[in-house]
């Protein structure tokens, strides 16, 4: 299981003026898990109503591919600079 | 042991064969095996190497000083790009076959219905070894290369 992200640092800069922004991930993990306790009796439901359709399965596939992906996205960094602008992103 | 080294030498017990082709048949099992095992380690050794893909957008010097230049620096995990690769297997079907298509008639036969986990790997391994460097007549350069 990889270790999830922590931080997401983004920073804006367009002339004089930038904007920094630190995201805790941290602490959108037991959030999403407390949604995802609560909404899972209709996810349920939802995937037993669409399984013989096969997009159930597709769902929870996709649900998962979605936890892989995040999990992924540890040392991603994005740094795109024009002109005097620039955007910065980084996730630890 | 493996069935098929059985199988030869029940063969070979049986009179069907004779020592020689035995022989022969348990060599070209163990080369194939060897061959899988190195590639596998390859892989392996590959998967833990590289780590990151780079993409950099350099300027020239002179822009650089004057302040008026575009610089990029991605840095994109392998597992990142591992997990999109994997993504592409919830594609639904009606999808799959415009893109296919479209890939079709941009010359590229390439269905993603046929991507296997171990093609996959060798892919990413493949990525390793890639390195392009391009340098522009104002002075620009342009790096994908993996770290």
């Amino acid at each position: 299981m990889k270790r999830p992200p922590v931080l997401m640092h983004i920073r804006i800069q367009a002339e004089r003026r930038a904007i920094g922004l630190w995201l805790p991930l941290f602490l959108l993990l037991p959030l999403a898990l407390v949604v995802f306790i609560i909404l899972s009796p209709l996810i349920l439901v939802a995937t037993i109503v669409l399984w013989p359709s096969g997009w159930g399965k597709r769902a929870l596939l996709t649900l998962r591919a979605s936890v892989d992906i995040f999990c992924s996205m540890r040392g991603l960094c994005i740094n795109v600079h024009s002109g005097r602008q620039s955007v910065s992103v980084s996730v630890v | 042991m493996s069935d098929n080294k059985k199988k030869i030498l029940e063969m070979l017990a049986k009179n069907k064969i004779s020592a020689d082709d035995a022989f022969r048949l348990l060599s070209a099992i163990d080369g194939g095996e060897g061959r899988r095992e190195s590639t596998g380690r390859a892989a392996t050794a590959v998967k833990d190497k590289a780590k990151y893909l780079r993409v950099t957008v350099l300027p020239n010097p002179e822009s650089e000083r004057s302040g008026n230049y575009d610089r990029v620096n991605i840095r994109v995990p392998m597992s990142l790009i591992r997990a999109g690769i994997k993504l592409t297997s919830l594609i639904p079907s009606e999808a799959r076959d415009k893109v296919n298509l479209a890939l079709h008639e941009k010359g590229i036969d390439f269905d993603a219905r046929n991507m296997k986990p171990e093609d996959i790997e060798e892919l990413i391994g493949s990525l390793s070894d890639l390195e392009v460097d391009v340098v522009s007549k104002t002075g620009e350069s342009v790096r994908v290369f993996v770290e």
